[in-house]
């Protein structure tokens, strides 16, 4: 007698939780699938990046090898001549002999724009506003929604939900029979509409949750919020990123304000102080880029030109593989080398976010790299759309048809997971206080809400 | 008991969300470089027919650089009337290294030192008067006010 009491108690259980499972992988899904299908399409957009810009970009970038190369110099004098009243922030000096060389500059107006410098000829190809570029349009809806931190944080949330919906999703994927693999690994497509549906969801499902699950960790160090924490964190250990590369400061160019040269600018009078006149003055662009050079920096770098008077010139590449990335910063006044951080130089962690970053960009391997980082992502579009769907189908018409609530007290596991969840990831557990306290204070107090969300 | 979870949750939460930052000098965990310095010192008066001599203090890691892989002076007037070409400097011993030029002419100067030493290569430059500016030296000025790209490199 008794133990057949235990065995329904148990299997109430078993049956309770898989509720309070499908209950929450039910709601996160509902808010987070839109979100998901957005990265999902902006990320494969976003993939093709260098193919797509080498396309459309083709007479900004492609050059005529001819002659002698004009110097760096000479080529920002050229960018400087056609927007006299701006300021040289970085210049590129093109990775190959056919590619031509970027100067960037802020107008007087606040625009950045990027001139196009034919190194042979020194005239301007033209000259592309980085607003109007769609492929920076697209990071910036895959990283922020184009609603700056607040999108920022929403994509972190979304990115941190879809590992609560990997986690309940296996849960509820895993299989209670067994010998059977048709509705685990393969769908079963002659067991009437409803199975077919919801095959359609749990099994590419499982197949893409390695790739979903790499994507969302290889991405979510660069998030702003968590991404920030977690990089502050291992640099903080000496096992991540150099400081600079990531977060951080650049080191400070060693000079004492006295000893800069002032520039006269209200120097209408021959009354010069001479005191003002004499002093450092900065070192050029062409000296920058022999350091360059002799410091054997990958051909793709970038010059960051200082912002001040104790500011640094930066070198940076980070070419499409990891193992190639490299930050140098040169003292403005003595072109001393005052740090030169190359991927062997970072701690193991750092490594380790080097080669997501890459991956997850589908640079690291070059095209088969893409296609595979494209399969995952039109995978999580079809099984968020098949979620979707398969709730839409099953929806009765007067409420949300969301499983029944179970008191969470009882899911001691569940409950316990999801805290732990919270605290790696506080987007979500501050998540969670809020969901808690409007299902305290307003979900519980209107029964016509509580029917509808079956609460 | 589930209060005191949840007020633990709720505290662990806000710790990590006042967040960190990187402590100070966080870059001594990394390789390091070990910059050379230079502090290139002009004298305050510089008088016709004579000699006049410029110095530079090279220090290494907070310490005097006694004997350097090399030290190079090279000086030039701005409108390009004199020329003294890359040229060893003497070495007066605890760090300090110079070389003596005649600074006839009137105007505006510049000095660069070249220094190397245990990897680390320096090319600071100091621009410094004798005597008046000349109207050129005037206007170089103006013009360096305006674009902060050097164009010294044509007078080589």
């Amino acid at each position: 007698m008794s133990s057949i009491k235990e065995a329904t108690n148990k299997k109430n259980t078993k049956a309770s939780l898989y509720q309070t499972v499908w209950r929450w992988h039910f709601y996160a899904g509902i808010i987070f699938a839109p979100f998901l299908i957005i990265l999902a399409i902006t990320g494969s957009i976003y993939l093709f990046k260098s193919q797509i810009e080498n396309v459309i970009y083709q007479d900004y970038y492609e050059v005529n090898p001819q002659g002698d190369r004009i110097t760096a110099t000479e080529q920002i004098e050229e960018a400087k001549r056609l927007y006299p009243d701006s300021v040289v922030t970085k210049y590129r000096p093109g990775e190959n002999d056919e590619r031509s060389s970027e100067v960037s500059i802020m107008t007087s107006d606040n625009e950045s724009l990027t001139v196009f410098i034919d190194p042979y000829t020194g005239k301007s190809l033209g000259e592309l506003n980085n607003a109007d570029r769609i492929m920076d349009r697209i990071e910036e809806f895959h990283g922020e929604l184009m609603a700056g931190t607040l999108g920022d944080r929403i994509v972190e949330l979304a990115a941190c939900w879809a590992i609560v919906l990997i986690v309940t999703g296996l849960f509820l994927w895993f299989p209670r029979k067994k010998k059977d693999l048709s509705g685990v690994l393969i769908p079963r497509f002659n067991k009437g509409k409803k199975i077919f549906r919801r095959d359609l969801h749990a099994v590419p499902a499982f197949w893409i949750t390695a790739g979903m699950l790499f994507l969302i960790m290889t991405g979510l160090p660069w998030s702003g919020f968590w991404g920030n924490q977690f990089q502050a964190l291992v640099t903080n250990t000496g096992f991540g990123y150099p400081p600079s590369v990531w977060i951080g400061d650049a080191p400070s160019s060693i000079v004492q304000t006295k000893d800069i040269a002032d520039v006269p600018w209200a120097a209408e009078t021959l009354e010069v102080p001479k005191s003002e006149v004499q002093g450092l003055i900065p070192i050029s662009i062409d000296e920058v880029v022999e350091i360059a050079n002799s410091e054997g920096m990958h051909p793709s770098y970038t010059v960051i030109f200082p912002n001040d008077k104790e500011g640094v010139f930066t070198l940076s590449a980070f070419p499409p593989k990891a193992q190639d990335e490299a930050t140098i910063h040169i003292d403005q006044y003595t072109g001393a080398v005052l740090a030169d951080y190359r991927y062997d130089n970072y701690g193991l962690i750092g490594k380790i976010v080097a080669w997501g970053i890459t991956l997850h960009k589908g640079t690291q391997f070059g095209l088969i790299n893409q296609l595979i980082s494209l399969l995952i992502c039109l995978g999580i579009i079809l099984v968020a759309v098949s979620g979707f769907y398969l709730w839409w189908k099953r929806k009765p018409k007067k409420d949300l048809g969301a499983p029944k609530a179970i008191s969470i007290k009882k899911m001691k596991f569940f409950l316990l997971l999801m805290i732990g969840l919270g605290i790696v990831f506080p987007l979500v557990g501050l998540s969670l206080i809020v969901v808690l306290a409007i299902d305290w204070l307003i979900i519980k107090r209107i029964p016509r809400l509580r029917k509808f969300l079956n609460a | 008991m589930k209060k005191n979870i949840f007020i633990i949750f709720i505290l662990i939460i806000s710790a990590v969300l006042s967040g960190c930052s990187l402590k100070p000098n966080v870059e001594k965990l990394y390789k390091e470089e070990t910059p050379l310095e230079a502090e290139i010192i002009i004298p305050n008066n510089f008088s016709d027919n004579e000699k006049e001599t410029i110095q530079v203090n090279l220090t290494q890691e907070g310490e005097k650089v006694k004997d350097a892989d090399f030290v190079h002076f090279e000086i030039w007037k701005q409108d390009g009337t004199v020329k003294y070409y890359m040229e060893e400097a003497n070495n007066l011993g605890n760090g300090t290294y110079s070389i003596s030029k005649d600074f006839d002419s009137e105007g505006l100067y510049f000095v660069k030192v070249h220094a190397g030493n245990k990897g680390s290569i320096i090319m600071p430059r100091k621009q410094f008067v004798v005597g008046e500016l000349s109207e050129s030296d005037l206007d170089f000025l103006r013009k360096g006010a305006q674009s902060e790209i050097e164009v010294h490199e044509h007078h080589h």
